[in-house]
């Protein structure tokens, strides 16, 4: 019996952690899925073998980062952020990144500074580029950033986008995200199905599962406590009844 | 299985039930004093359960796989429809649904093609249940709110398709419906 | 005729009247529903779903407490159960019962039975102090049960240790002591009714949680879907082997056979139906994607196995006591072996509907009404009415086979069989269930709907005989003298 409490608690716990890291994600997120991506022409910094999207892609799943680089706001924290999650990856092989600017100002050489700035210079893995198609490539995507000519910034959302091997949009990430929402993006352009995810509510302390995209499983929640609960009740006042009456009789 | 096929194996099972329980009937009208009724009993059980068993496996390892959950589970859809589901109306949309304010398009899918409905609720629970022209159910999942669910159906036959809510929600129930066409 | 007996037989006998005339008056809403499908007569939909939700909460009740009234009856025959507690079950189902009445016709609370979250909050056209009052009412009928069931469990386990309530020590040869079947099927049904109560128990402080919090504590639609059928499925399975535990009992009593031994076998199944029930529920959920795999899966080889352990014993020991040998037939074991029939079909049509890949063209259309009715109206029901037989001719009349006996039963064939084909054939058609009125395209559904309403008229006038000649004996007990 206590073997079980402990199990429980730990259950509780554990449940408890996944929700204070739950990520609130947003409608816009569904936008464009399963969308074909524009196979734009990229210049790559250090990379002249690969000309285009399609090239890339065609390699591995990737992962697209839409960045400027005279970005005075969430640009800089959302590729750190990004990097963070990538390093602490477990197996982070079945994927590339590609981290491409939409503001046409942007040349190689403001794109290999950037690379420099969080040490990606030499990181096949991660590909920093510029196109000269970047308009249909963002409407390829949905995504609209809005030039403010007083603050001479662009007003955005900082986006990451999933595209498997076929070029097909199959996940987007809106915001800076825990590495758990990576982990889902990863799964979704390996073509892994989910048959079904939460949506942010009010409180979910008592959720019956949260999905784990590492184990691509789910993790028991408190609620799962709450199902197994009259089971265990029953088999306490059982037991209590039994133990009782054994006194009675003697 | 469709569902014809599944009354008929119905009714099939219930032939032979009712033949089986009427005859054991007829046979203690008949008996007399001395009959003894069944012999080696606990033989025949362990037959009987044996076999039960060995049926009940086999149906279940040649139905389990072809669980929704499975099915199409590989391929990468080429459309993605969002529904959702408030009391007493669909929406249907080939954009994602504000919940703050639902509005929904008019649906054409193209056949032969697989299509993934991303199924939600915003009030109570809700059933998403696909008739075809023939008014026949083919496929469904439940609008639970606070969760999606991603049903996907390749359709092959062009035509109108109605929607219909499976799960109880309220005195419009009924009246809870749309269409699509698939093209 | 000692004081006990004479109480415990008269509480019975009171039970068994408020049972059948809360039986009456559900299968008029039922017939009432059919005829608005049909399109006989205009109902609101408000009212076609009050009176959806009374006759569904209200069967479920009285067949369980039918069960218990059973069960406690011939308990007596083991252990002395407690007469204040079965009083007090009693009252508070009569009190339950009315306050539910008032919550449907005068608050009009109409969400099912089931009240999956969080439609009892969102009900359109109720009245707004319908939805806590509903939950009172639950609360006050759970309560009087849940005393009722840990009582009578209680009292087993003053007389048999742990292993002798659960038979285990059959699984040795030779056991020194014989558990009669009677006693543990009890033992397990109680453990599996104390287990969904809990659970019902549960869904309202979960649904009262969130009801006094005004919107700070929200609760999560899975959990609660999980725990009503927990409950909901659990309690309705486990009135079906409460009516066993009957039929274990009595059938060799009145049918001039040997009584049914315990063997290791009939242990080792009841031990395995005990586990399996509780988490053969999880087949209500396999159109939510969001249950994880494995619990569908689950469900559906937990579904499949539970029909093992009562196919291979309890069909099979009815079978063999019948089979070839003379049995003096009463309306008592003909209602049992009948009721065994349609259990087995019902059966059937469940362990078609329990698998996933039919499921998603079966689920919530009237495919299942159709098996629940099958082995609760000509299964579940039989066993009860079978029983109230048994127990109203024991002291007051002989049991006889007349003529009369012979045509009611042939109604009451006659008419289940054709209001559930009408139900099944429905469920083939996609026709879905819970529609007060079916959309134009659905052109099938109105025409079954009459057919099914005729045929549960049928029905009906067999169970009005049936009260009558029942009802007359248990009012002779009642009135009877502890002289």
């Amino acid at each position: 019996m206590f073997r079980y409490f402990v199990c429980f608690f730990a259950l509780t716990c554990f449940s408890f952690l996944g929700y204070a890291n739950d990520n609130h994600s947003d409608f816009r997120e569904e936008q464009n899925l399963y969308g074909k991506i524009y196979n734009a022409p990229l210049g790559i910094v250090g990379n002249n073998k690969v000309s285009s999207v399609e090239e890339l892609y065609n390699q591995k799943p990737l992962i697209i980062a839409l960045v400027f680089t005279r970005c005075y706001g969430i640009c800089n924290p959302f590729l750190l952020q990004l990097s963070e999650n990538i390093k602490h990856l477990q197996s982070n092989s079945d994927f590339n990144i590609l981290v491409i600017s939409f503001d046409p100002r942007d040349n190689l050489q403001d794109m290999t500074n950037l690379s420099k700035q969080y040490g990606l210079e030499n990181n096949l893995q991660w590909n920093f580029a510029i196109t000269d198609s970047i308009d249909a490539f963002i409407n390829s995507i949905g995504f609209i950033p809005k030039w403010d000519s007083v603050i001479k910034q662009f007003d955005h959302d900082a986006l990451l986008v999933g595209v498997n091997e076929k070029g097909l949009i199959t996940k987007n990430l809106l915001g800076i995200r825990i590495v758990e929402d990576v982990h889902k993006m990863i799964s979704s352009i390996n073509n892994v199905f989910t048959p079904s995810y939460r949506l942010p509510t009010k409180s979910n302390i008592f959720s019956c599962f949260n999905y784990d995209p590492k184990t691509q499983t789910n993790r028991p929640g408190l609620g799962l406590l709450f199902v197994a609960l009259p089971a265990i009740i029953t088999f306490l006042i059982v037991t209590i009844i039994v133990i009782k009456s054994k006194r009675t009789v003697s | 299985m469709q569902q014809h096929s599944i009354m008929l194996f119905f009714m099939l099972l219930v032939g032979i039930g009712t033949i089986f329980f009427v005859s054991i009937f007829m046979s203690s009208l008949k008996a007399d004093n001395d009959s003894t009724g069944v012999k080696n009993l606990l033989k025949k059980r362990f037959w009987f359960t044996l076999i039960l068993i060995v049926v009940l496996g086999i149906f279940a390892a040649a139905t389990l796989p072809k669980s929704p959950y499975f099915t199409y589970a590989n391929e990468t859809p080429s459309t993605v429809i969002h529904v959702g589901t408030m009391q007493f109306s669909f929406f249907l949309s080939t954009k994602p649904i504000d919940p703050k304010s639902p509005s929904g398009e008019t649906i054409e899918i193209p056949h032969d093609q697989l299509v993934e409905f991303r199924v939600t609720s915003f009030d109570v629970n809700h059933g998403f249940a696909v008739y075809d022209p023939s008014m026949r159910l083919i496929t469904q999942v439940q609008a639970m709110p606070g969760y999606v669910n991603n049903l996907r159906y390749k359709f092959t036959e062009p035509g109108e398709y109605h929607i219909f809510c499976l799960e109880f929600c309220g005195t419009g129930h009924p009246v809870m419906q749309t269409t699509f066409k698939v093209i | 005729m000692n004081i006990d007996s004479l109480k415990l037989k008269k509480i019975s006998a009171l039970w068994i009247i408020v049972i059948l005339v809360l039986f009456i008056a559900s299968i008029v809403l039922g017939i009432l529903m059919r005829l608005n499908q049909g399109k006989v007569i205009e109902q609101s939909p408000l009212t076609f779903y009050t009176n959806m939700t009374t006759h569904g909460l209200t069967m479920i009740g009285i067949w369980f407490a039918a069960g218990m009234v059973a069960v406690n009856y011939l308990l007596q025959r083991y252990v002395k159960t407690s007469y204040g507690v079965n009083l007090f079950a009693f009252i508070l189902t009569v009190i339950g019962v009315v306050m539910l009445w008032v919550t449907t016709y005068a608050g009009k609370f109409s969400t099912g039975w089931t009240f999956l979250y969080p439609l009892p909050f969102r009900d359109l056209g109720s009245e707004s102090w319908s939805t806590p009052l509903f939950l009172i009412s639950l609360t006050i009928l759970g309560v009087g049960w849940l005393v009722w069931s840990v009582s009578l469990m209680a009292q087993i386990f003053k007389k048999y240790t742990l292993a002798q309530a659960f038979a285990w020590q059959h699984f040795k040869s030779n056991p020194t002591v014989e558990t009669p079947p009677f006693i543990l099927i009890t033992t397990v049904t109680l453990v599996g009714v104390i287990a969904s109560l809990i659970a019902a128990v549960i869904v309202i402080v979960l649904y009262f949680a969130e009801y006094f919090s005004h919107g700070d504590f929200v609760n999560d639609a899975l959990l609660m879907k999980n725990l009503i059928y927990f409950f909901g499925h659990t309690i309705a399975n486990e009135m079906l082997y409460l009516g066993l535990a009957v039929i274990y009992e009595i059938f060799g009593e009145v049918s001039d056979r040997p009584k049914w031994k315990m063997t290791w076998y009939i242990s080792l199944a009841w031990n395995c139906a005990m586990v399996f029930i509780l988490t053969a529920f999880f087949h209500h959920l396999y159109m939510d994607f969001v249950q994880p795999q494995a619990l569908q899966i689950v469900g559906q080889l937990v579904s499949y196995l539970a029909s093992i352990p009562s196919a291979a014993v309890t069909v099979f020991s009815i079978v063999a006591a019948v089979y070839g040998v003379k049995v003096r037939w009463s309306i008592v074991n003909l209602l049992f072996f009948l009721g065994v029939a349609g259990w087995v079909i019902g059966g059937l049509g469940a362990v078609i509907d329990a698998t996933i890949s039919n499921n998603i063209m079966l689920h919530n259309t009237l495919w299942v009404p159709a098996h629940f009715h099958t082995y609760n109206a000509m299964g579940n029901v039989l066993f009860s009415i079978g029983f109230f037989y048994w127990f109203s001719t024991q002291y007051v009349d002989k049991l006889v086979l007349s003529k009369l006996t012979k045509y009611t039963l042939t109604l009451l064939i006659v008419g289940g069989i054709g209001f559930l084909m009408a139900f099944y054939v429905a469920g083939a058609n996609s026709i879905p269930r819970r529609y007060s009125t079916y959309p134009v395209e659905l052109t099938s559904g109105p025409y079954l709907a009459k057919v099914g309403a005729l045929f549960a008229t049928i029905y009906l006038i067999a169970i009005l005989i049936f009260f009558y000649n029942i009802a007359k004996r248990c009012f002779v007990i009642l009135s009877a003298s502890s002289r």
